[in-house]
C-alpha cells in the first residue's frame, strides 16, 4: 500500500498482485521542504554555520597573513651616507668601502672610482643573482664568484650570465657644512671633482640600475633586465 | 579463533586483549588498522613499491632529529653558526644527530625523486590515482622547500650566498616573483628576520603541511590500492586478449568499436504497463 501511494496510481501495486481499486486515494500533499526556494531550519542553520566559520577563519587569517607579509613588502629607505673626505679616494683608483646596509652579513659595498675628474659608485651586488662581485685592480674589472659574471671597469657586462650592468649608487660632493659642491649629472659622466677641496665630503645615496649605454633606470632586482622584452616581466 | 581455543589463556594475554577490546569497541581502531595494513596487493608488487615508505620513514627521521636539534640550535645571526659548532663538536652524539639530519635531507630528495620515477614509469598515476599523484607533487614541492629553508640555518658563507641566489631566482619569476622573494626574506635584504623566518618555515609551517599531505597521500594509497605494474602477468593477459579481440573484430571487417549491438535483454515491465 505504501508503494502504491508513492506513484499515485490507483489500484496498482508494484508486485502486480492486486489490480483492483485503491482502498484509499491519498490527497496530494504540499510540503514546504520539497520547494527548493523554501528556507528550512536545516538550510538556515547550515548557512549560519558556514558564514560564522568563514568570518572566524578570516578573523584569524587576515591579521596573520598581514603580520607575516606586510612589513616584508616595504621598500628599503635610502639616505645619503657620508663616506669620508675626497682625499680618501685617490685619483685614478677604485676604492672599496662598506656601505651601511641594514645587516653586516649582506656584505654590501660600493666601489668608488675616482677617474677622469669624476666620481662614480658601483654597487657590488651582481646583476645576475645578487652575489658580491670583487674588484681586481690589475685588470680593472669586476668578477662574480658564483656564476662567472664579468664586468668591465664601468660595470658593463663582458661575460657570463648577468642581464644588465652593475647597479650604481647616487653620489655627490658636499662641503663640511653640508652644502652641495657637485652632483652626478649622468651615470656616464659621474660626479665632477673639478675644483673640489680635498676635505670635501663624499656622500653616497639611493642606488639605481643602468642599461648598457649607462642610461639610468629605477633600481631593479638581480636577474631583471632593464631593456628589451624581458623588462616587461615585472610590471609593478 | 575458536578452533585454536585449547584452554584457559595466560592472564597477561587476557588483560592485553581486554584492553585492546576496550579501545576497539570505543574507537574501531583495530578495524581501521586492518583496513589500512592488511590490503590485497598485486602479485608482482616488489621492492620498487617500497620507495614511498622509505621517503616517509626518512621524513620521520628528519622530524625526530630536527626536534632534538631545535633544543640546541639558536636562530640568531650572532649565535646560529656557533650553536651548530657546539652541536657538532661538544654535545654528546651531536655530530651523529646533525649528520643524520643533514644526510637524511639529501637522501630524502634522492628517494622522493626515485619514488616519483617509479610511479611515472609504472604508469601508477593513471585513473583512478591522479589525486595521489597531485598530493605527491605537492609533497615534492614542500620537500624541496624544506631543503631550501634548512640550508640557510647553518648560516655560514656557503649557506648565506646559496640562499641569496636561490631567493633571487625566486624573485626572477614574472610579475609576483619580487613579492614572493620579499616575503621570503622579510624585506629587501637577508638579515636576522630572514633567519628566524626560515627557521619558523622550516620547523613549523612546512612540517605541518607535509604531515597533512602524507596523511592524505597514505589514505588515497590505502583506499585505491597499489597499481598493477606494467609487466604484471594478469595485466599482460588482459592486454593480449584485448589485442586478440581487436584483431578478431578486424577480421570480421567491422570497424573496431562499432561492433553490432547485441540483442537487448528483456526489461522488467513497469507496474503502470500492466492492467
Amino acid at each position: 500500500m505504501a508503494e502504491s501511494q508513492g506513484d499515485g496510481t490507483a489500484g496498482g501495486t508494484r508486485g502486480g498482485q492486486y489490480s483492483g481499486p485503491a482502498a484509499h486515494a491519498p490527497e496530494p500533499v504540499h510540503d514546504h521542504h520539497d520547494d527548493p526556494a523554501f528556507i528550512t531550519r536545516t538550510k538556515f542553520l547550515t548557512g549560519v554555520a558556514v558564514v560564522t566559520g568563514g568570518v572566524m577563519t578570516a578573523a584569524i587569517l587576515v591579521p596573520v597573513v598581514g603580520f607575516a607579509a606586510a612589513d616584508a613588502l616595504k621598500e628599503e629607505p635610502w639616505q645619503w651616507v657620508d663616506c669620508g673626505p675626497l682625499s680618501d679616494f685617490p685619483d685614478g683608483k677604485t676604492t672599496s668601502i662598506a656601505v651601511s646596509g641594514p645587516y653586516p652579513e649582506s656584505d654590501r659595498r660600493a666601489f668608488v672610482r675616482n677617474g677622469d675628474g669624476a666620481l662614480t659608485a658601483i654597487w657590488n651586488r651582481c646583476a645576475h643573482l645578487g652575489c658580491p662581485v670583487s674588484y681586481s685592480a690589475g685588470s680593472d674589472a669586476y668578477a662574480c664568484p658564483c656564476h662567472g659574471g664579468a664586468y668591465d671597469s664601468s660595470g658593463r657586462v663582458v661575460g657570463g650570465p648577468p642581464p644588465r650592468p652593475l647597479d650604481r649608487f647616487d653620489i655627490k660632493l658636499v662641503t663640511a657644512a653640508g652644502k652641495d659642491i657637485a652632483r652626478q649629472e649622468s651615470p656616464a659622466a659621474g660626479c665632477s671633482t673639478s675644483g673640489a677641496p680635498a676635505d670635501a665630503r663624499v656622500l653616497i645615496g639611493r642606488p639605481f640600475s643602468v642599461d648598457k649605454d649607462l642610461k639610468p633606470y629605477a633600481l631593479h632586482g638581480p636577474g631583471e633586465s632593464v631593456t628589451g622584452v624581458l623588462s616587461h616581466l615585472y610590471p609593478f | 579463533m575458536a578452533t585454536t581455543n585449547i584452554g584457559p589463556k595466560n592472564p597477561a594475554v587476557k588483560a592485553g586483549e581486554a584492553a585492546l577490546d576496550y579501545v576497539d569497541q570505543r574507537t574501531g581502531v583495530t578495524t581501521g588498522a586492518k583496513w589500512f595494513l592488511f590490503r590485497n596487493i598485486p602479485a608482482e608488487t616488489s621492492w620498487f613499491q617500497t620507495l614511498g615508505f622509505t621517503a616517509m620513514a626518512l621524513f620521520g627521521m628528519q622530524a625526530i632529529t630536527g626536534i632534538i636539534l631545535a633544543m640546541y640550535y639558536k636562530p640568531d645571526p650572532n649565535s646560529a653558526y656557533q650553536s651548530i659548532d657546539t652541536i657538532t663538536n661538544d654535545v654528546t652524539w651531536g655530530f651523529l644527530v646533525r649528520g643524520m639530519h643533514k644526510w637524511g635531507a639529501s637522501a630524502m630528495i634522492v628517494i622522493v625523486f626515485l619514488h616519483m620515477g617509479r610511479v611515472f614509469f609504472f604508469g601508477s598515476y593513471k585513473y583512478p590515482r591522479e589525486l595521489t599523484w597531485v598530493t605527491g607533487a605537492i609533497l615534492l614541492i614542500m620537500t624541496m622547500f624544506m631543503g631550501l629553508t634548512g640550508y640557510l640555518l647553518v648560516w655560514d658563507q656557503k649557506a648565506y650566498w646559496a640562499t641569496v641566489v636561490a631567493v633571487n631566482i625566486t624573485a626572477s619569476a614574472p610579475i609576483i616573483g619580487p613579492y614572493i622573494a620579499d616575503i621570503l626574506r622579510a624585506g629587501p635584504e637577508f638579515g636576522p628576520q630572514t633567519l628566524s623566518r626560515f627557521y619558523s618555515i622550516h620547523m613549523l609551517v612546512i612540517p605541518g603541511g607535509m604531515a597533512t599531505f602524507i596523511g592524505l597521500h597514505m589514505f588515497l594509497v590505502a583506499k585505491l590500492g597499489i597499481a598493477e605494474p606494467p609487466y604484471s602477468k594478469r595485466r599482460m593477459a588482459v592486454e593480449r586478449s584485448e589485442e586478440e579481440a581487436r584483431r578478431a573484430a578486424e577480421n570480421e571487417r567491422l570497424p573496431y568499436g562499432r561492433r553490432e549491438v547485441p540483442a537487448s535483454t528483456p526489461q522488467p515491465v513497469k507496474a503502470e504497463g500492466r492492467s
